[in-house]
Order: structure tokens, then C-alpha cells, then sequence
């Protein structure tokens, strides 16, 4: 197994984790930064498989993921803060104003 | 251009006042409607005289394509529609102009409507009479049954004219299912529904197939005239108002059935049996009629009756073979039932429209000349009296009647006797004898409803001297047969007589005789119980089967069936709904769940 393998490999390990910890959990934060490793895991598969296949695109995109991500999480947090300090809502559950 | 105008100016009327009657106030509306009618007549007076000289049509526009065969609209005018044209639109014009004294105390309720549907009704009538194909005659017969449906159900805060107007579009309605049946069958037959390109055809057609298509379309003609067994709208119509019961119901939507008939004549003169069926309905509701008329007392009723009598000898004479004895006695009955009509109206208008029954006037002769004078000529002209005009269409009926078989014959004379006996019974009561009348006294009408009547009366009189003119239009010269003339003369006046003596002189008391044959009294008033027929066991057994219907398939089948289907709905609903929890979590998870199926296809469906 050569070692772009192991990378994608780990790569996927990372990113179904995230998928995982965002079905599974609830408090909004642990989404927050469940949806951060799945980012991760998708950057850490474009930049391998840019070593595979010899090419530069990848590495391109994955440096304007982060900057996407970056930003993504002040915006994630700072409403995440909003409302817990609004509602003092910690958990995905407890937001259902749609539903009812 | 000119013949377009005829039929077009009416419709543009009835649009105008139909939309912007509200804002242009009654009295408008009602001037345009008259002026409506009376371009009409001028135009058609006009197309009357080119048409005397060649039959000439107008084409509208194509209206269907099928297949090989494309039906077009158009205008046909020809001696027999450009004369009905002109008759029709006269007499409508003057009844518009009536209307606008008659209708005045209601001005400023909407009554602009009342003129919008008029206008309407003139427009359908005039497409009946003018159109050149069995479609265009459809489209106008169900204009004037929508226009007659609207007119007279107008009071339609009275459940009785509400009701009179349901029955007359019903019973309309199944005339008018026969009819159209007839234009299918027709179609079939010809290939065509041009009147003059089915003429042409008629005599590579099989007489069975077409004496079929003849009575299907005779089926219209019964609805549409009110004759048997399809009357007993026409009596109940009178629930409307009097121009309309004048306009609709005497002269010109009833005569549609007469005109239609008269229009396709060659096609039931090429299926002769089917000639017999009209004559012996016609014969039939013309005896019916004028016995039912004896013994009403409604003002309007008797005169209602009467019209189905004559439209009743009308079809008698059609089915004898006589068409322009039909045609010149509707055209002359146009005028003079019109006459009759209007002055029943003045009457019941000079009663502020407070009272229907005959025995509740008496001796208006003194208040009301004019109106008096009006309804002598009308009942006279009715009665067939030298030298009014009903004399001499009814003299070519009773001719003609004579000549087919001596029972046809004495049929018209008992028919013409009763006429004469009920129209001046009628006129003797509520003109002479003691006045009944209470509170204040009765005023002679305003002029603008008396001068129609003044025409329609100087109509009455001469347009009888027009049957040699007439009968040459159509190529049947016919003698005078001075024997039956004398015969209906003097029928006519015995008539009068009996009325006379039993009214006037009191030589029997009416009421003691009535007493004294009641169950005949009672049968002839009930028409022979067939309106009961209609209403008791039809219409009310039709109810009471829809509501066995509703109780127990309604009610216990189809909700029985919905109600159950409830548990099933109810489950699946719990299911699904546990799905659509709101949860992010278990959005995201099928969220992924649905990706990865889609992977999963798109990697292994080959």
C-alpha cells in the first residue's frame, strides 16, 4: 500500500468521523467542529490525491476550503453564541420554532 | 354589412348596458335597448326588401373545421326570415318601448338588467330566424331559453316566479335535447348543416331515417312553442314580468318552434309521417288550451293559454301542409296577442301590479278607454271578426283544416269557438259589470305605454289585408273560401255571444255554473291534471328518490367507505410523521443516507 493510500484512507476515517459526531451529537458546538473535521477530511483527500495524480488544482482548492472554512466558523460560532445568549439554547433539539 | 347590423345591434346593446348599465343609470339603458331594437327593424326593413327580390346570405366566419367538411356561421335572408325579422323586431321594439312605462316604479333597483337580458333575448331570437345552419338556430335556441330563464324568473324574490323559471328551463331543456339530437342525426344524414345544402340533398335520403331526424327536431319545436306534453311552463312563465310575458311568451321565443319548423319544411314535407305527428300534437294543444283558458281567472294565464292555442293551431296547420297559413297566422297573432298582452299589462299596472285575477277588476271601461279599445280590437282580432287580422290567417287555418278531413275542420272550429268565448269572457269581466276594484281608483296608463299599444292595435287591424301580398311572396295563391269565411265569422260571434249573455246579461251566473260542473270545471282548470302530473308525481318523485339516494348511498356508502378509509390514512400519517421530527440530526443523516444510495448507483448501474 502505498503511502497516497493510507492518506485517503485517513482522510475518509476523518471525514465519515465528522459525519458521524454531527448525526450523533447535539450540542451545537460539537457540530460545529464535527462539520470543521469533515472539511478537513475532504482537504486532506484533494491535497493526496494531487500527489497521485501530479496535478495543482487540488492543493488550490483545498487552500480556498480553508480560507471558506475559516470564515465559516467565525460566522458558525458567533450565531451559535447569539443564541445561547438569546435563548440559551445548547443543543440542536431545543430549536423548533419551525416545527410547531 | 347591413344584415350583420340586424342581428349585431341588439348584442351590442345587451353588452353595453350589461357592463356599464350601473353607471349610465335605468332610463339610459332602457333608451338604448329601444334604440337597439329599432336600428334592428330599420335595417331589416331594409334586408326584407332586397331579400323579396333574391334570397341572399351573409357569411360569418368559419366556425369548425371537420375533416373534409368545414361548418361555418352566416345570415341567410329569404322572404320567410327577413318577413319573421322584421315582425320580430317591430313588435320587440314597441314592447321595449312599453316596458320602459311598465318597469318605471322599479327604475333605480338595477333595472338596467332587465333591459340587458332583452336585449339578449332579441339578439338569440333574431340568430334563430336569420342563422343559415341547424347550429346557429341551436346557439339562439339556448340564448332564448338562458334569456327567457333570466326574464321570467326577474322577480326572483318571489318563490313563485323562481320556480316558474326553474320549470320553463327544464322542461325547455328536454325540448332542447331532442333538438339537438336532431342536428346530430341531420349531420349524419346530410353530411351538412347548411340549411339550403340539405334541400339540395333531400331526396337521395332514406324517408325513415329523415322522418326520425323531423321528429327530434319537432321535440325542440314542442319544448321551445309550449306544446303538448311539454306545456306547462308556458301558464307558469306568466310569473314575469308583462313586456316579457308579452315579448317571450306570446309573440316571438314561442314561435321559434312554429319558425323552426316552417324553416326546415321541405325536410318534413319529404317525411310526410312525420307531418301527422305535428299536426295531431298541434290539434291536440290547441282543443287542450282554449279549454283550460274557459276556466282560469289569472289575467295573464288566459291569455297564456290562448297563445299555446294558437301556436297549437299553427303546428295544425304545418302539419296539414298549409306553411304559409302558419307562418301569416304567427305573424299576425304576433301583433295582436302582443296588443292583448300589453293592455293585461296596463291593467295590472294601473293596480300598482297588486292584482292577477279578473274577478278582482270589474268595469274598467269607464277609467282605462284607451286600454279598453286596445283589448276589443286585440279579443276581436283573436276571434277571427271580419275584418281584423286574425280573420284572415285563421280563415286559410280553418281552410285548410276543412280540406285535409272534415274532423280536422270541425277540431279548428271548436277551437276558434272557445277562443272567441274565453278571450271576451276575459274582457267582459274585467271591463264591464260592477266595479270590485277597492281603495283608489284605477288611472288610464302613461303614454309611452299606451302609444305601442295605439300601433300595435292599428297592426292588429290591417295586417290581415296583407295575406294576398303574402301568400304570393310564397308562391301559394289561395282563395278566399267564402263559406268557411262566413262559417268562422259566425263562430267567431257566437262565441262572443255566449260570453255576452253569461257576463253581461247574466242569463246563468257563472259561479252557480261552475258550482254546478265542478269536477269538469275543476279538470279543465287543472289541465286535465297534468301540471299536477308534472309537479306531484315527476319532480316530486324525483326528489324523494334523491333523497332515498342520499340517505342510504350517500350518506351510507360513499361516507361510509370515506370514514373508513380514515384508519389507513391515520396510520400512515403516524409513520411518516416521525420522520419529519425537526431533529438536524436525523435530517443529516438521510441526508446522507440518500447520498450514499445515489453513489452507490451511480458507481454500480452499469
Amino acid at each position: 500500500m502505498s503511502i497516497e493510500k493510507a492518506y485517503i484512507l485517513i482522510s475518509i476515517f476523518l471525514f465519515l468521523s465528522g459525519l458521524l459526531g454531527v448525526i450523533i451529537r447535539k450540542n451545537l458546538i460539537t457540530l460545529l467542529i464535527s462539520t470543521e473535521l469533515m472539511l478537513n477530511g475532504v482537504n486532506l483527500a484533494l491535497a493526496s490525491v494531487d500527489k497521485m495524480v501530479g496535478g495543482v488544482e487540488g492543493q488550490v482548492f483545498a487552500l480556498f476550503i480553508l480560507a471558506v472554512a475559516a470564515s465559516e466558523v467565525a460566522i458558525g460560532l458567533g450565531l451559535i453564541v447569539a443564541l445561547f445568549r438569546l435563548k440559551g439554547y445548547e443543543g440542536s433539539s431545543e430549536i423548533t420554532h419551525l416545527r410547531e | 354589412m347591413e344584415g350583420l347590423l340586424i342581428l349585431f345591434l341588439p348584442l351590442i346593446a345587451f353588452l353595453v348596458i350589461g357592463l356599464f348599465g350601473s353607471r349610465l343609470g335605468d332610463m339610459a339603458s332602457a333608451i338604448l335597448c329601444v334604440l337597439g331594437g329599432l336600428f334592428s327593424f330599420l335595417f331589416s326593413l331594409w334586408a326584407t326588401t332586397k331579400a323579396l327580390q333574391e334570397p341572399f346570405s351573409v357569411k360569418l366566419y368559419d366556425f369548425l373545421p371537420l375533416g373534409n367538411y368545414t361548418l361555418s356561421l352566416g345570415l341567410y335572408f329569404d322572404p320567410l326570415s327577413s318577413i319573421t325579422t322584421s315582425v320580430v323586431t317591430l313588435v320587440a321594439t314597441l314592447i321595449f318601448i312599453y316596458s320602459i312605462g311598465y318597469m318605471h316604479n322599479l327604475f333605480g333597483q338595477w333595472t338596467f338588467k332587465f333591459y340587458a337580458y332583452l336585449s339578449l333575448f332579441l339578439f338569440a331570437m333574431l340568430l334563430i330566424v336569420l342563422s343559415d345552419n341547424l347550429l346557429g338556430i341551436f346557439f339562439g335556441w339556448e340564448g332564448v331559453g338562458l334569456a327567457s330563464y333570466l326574464l321570467i324568473g326577474y322577480f326572483h324574490t318571489q318563490k313563485k316566479a323562481a320556480n316558474a323559471s326553474l320549470e320553463a328551463f327544464t322542461l325547455n331543456r328536454i325540448g332542447d335535447w331532442f333538438f339537438l339530437f336532431g342536428i346530430i342525426t341531420s349531420f349524419y344524414l346530410f353530411g351538412t348543416l347548411n340549411i339550403v345544402e340539405i334541400f339540395s340533398k333531400l331526396s337521395e335520403i332514406d324517408k325513415a331515417l329523415l322522418g326520425l331526424a323531423c321528429l327530434l327536431l319537432f321535440g325542440g319545436a314542442v319544448g321551445k312553442s309550449g306544446q303538448l306534453p311539454l306545456h306547462t311552463w308556458l301558464p307558469n312563465a306568466m310569473a314575469g314580468p308583462t313586456p316579457v310575458s308579452a315579448l317571450l311568451h306570446a309573440d316571438t321565443m314561442v314561435a321559434a318552434g312554429v319558425y323552426m319548423v316552417a324553416r326546415l319544411y321541405p325536410m318534413f314535407e319529404n317525411a310526410p309521417q312525420s307531418l301527422k305527428v305535428v299536426a295531431v300534437i298541434g290539434g291536440l294543444t290547441a282543443l287542450f288550451a282554449a279549454l283550460a283558458a274557459t276556466s282560469h281567472t289569472d289575467i295573464k294565464k288566459i291569455i297564456a293559454f290562448s297563445t299555446m292555442s294558437q301556436l297549437g293551431l299553427m303546428f295544425l296547420a304545418l302539419g296539414l301542409g298549409d306553411k304559409v297559413a302558419a307562418m301569416f297566422h304567427l305573424t299576425t297573432h304576433a301583433f295582436f296577442k302582443a296588443l292583448l298582452f300589453l293592455s293585461a299589462g296596463s291593467i295590472i299596472h294601473a293596480f300598482h301590479h297588486h292584482i292577477h285575477d279578473i274577478y278582482e277588476a270589474g268595469n274598467l271601461k269607464k277609467y282605462m278607454p284607451i286600454t279598453y279599445a286596445s283589448f276589443l280590437v286585440g279579443s276581436l282580432a283573436l276571434s277571427g271578426i271580419f275584418p281584423l287580422s286574425g280573420f284572415w290567417s285563421k280563415d286559410m287555418i280553418v281552410a285548410t283544416a276543412y280540406e285535409a278531413s272534415f274532423g280536422w275542420g270541425l277540431l279548428a272550429s271548436v277551437v276558434s269557438l272557445l277562443t272567441a268565448y274565453y278571450i271576451f269572457r276575459e274582457g267582459f269581466v274585467m271591463f264591464h259589470g260592477k266595479e270590485r276594484h277597492h281603495g283608489e281608483e284605477p288611472h288610464e296608463s302613461p303614454g309611452v305605454m299606451l302609444i305601442p299599444m295605439v300601433i300595435l292595435s292599428i297592426m292588429a287591424v290591417v295586417a290581415g289585408f296583407f295575406e294576398g301580398w303574402y301568400s304570393k311572396v310564397f308562391g301559394a295563391e289561395k282563395e278566399i273560401h267564402l263559406n268557411i269565411a262566413v262559417l268562422s265569422v259566425a263562430i267567431g260571434l257566437t262565441g262572443i255571444t255566449i260570453a255576452y249573455m253569461v257576463y253581461i246579461k247574466g242569463i246563468i251566473n257563472p259561479e252557480k255554473a261552475y258550482e254546478a260542473l265542478k269536477p269538469l270545471h275543476t279538470t279543465l282548470k287543472e289541465q286535465f291534471f297534468t301540471e299536477r302530473l308534472y309537479h306531484k308525481v315527476l319532480a316530486y318523485g324525483y326528489l324523494f328518490y334523491s333523497r332515498v339516494l342520499y340517505a342510504t348511498a350517500e350518506r351510507q356508502l360513499i361516507d361510509g367507505l370515506v370514514n373508513s378509509s380514515y384508519f389507513g390514512v391515520r396510520a400512515l400519517g403516524g409513520l411518516l410523521k416521525a420522520i419529519q421530527a425537526g431533529k438536524l440530526n436525523l435530517y443529516i443523516l438521510f441526508l446522507s443516507v440518500g447520498f450514499l444510495a445515489l453513489l452507490f448507483l451511480t458507481i454500480f448501474w452499469r
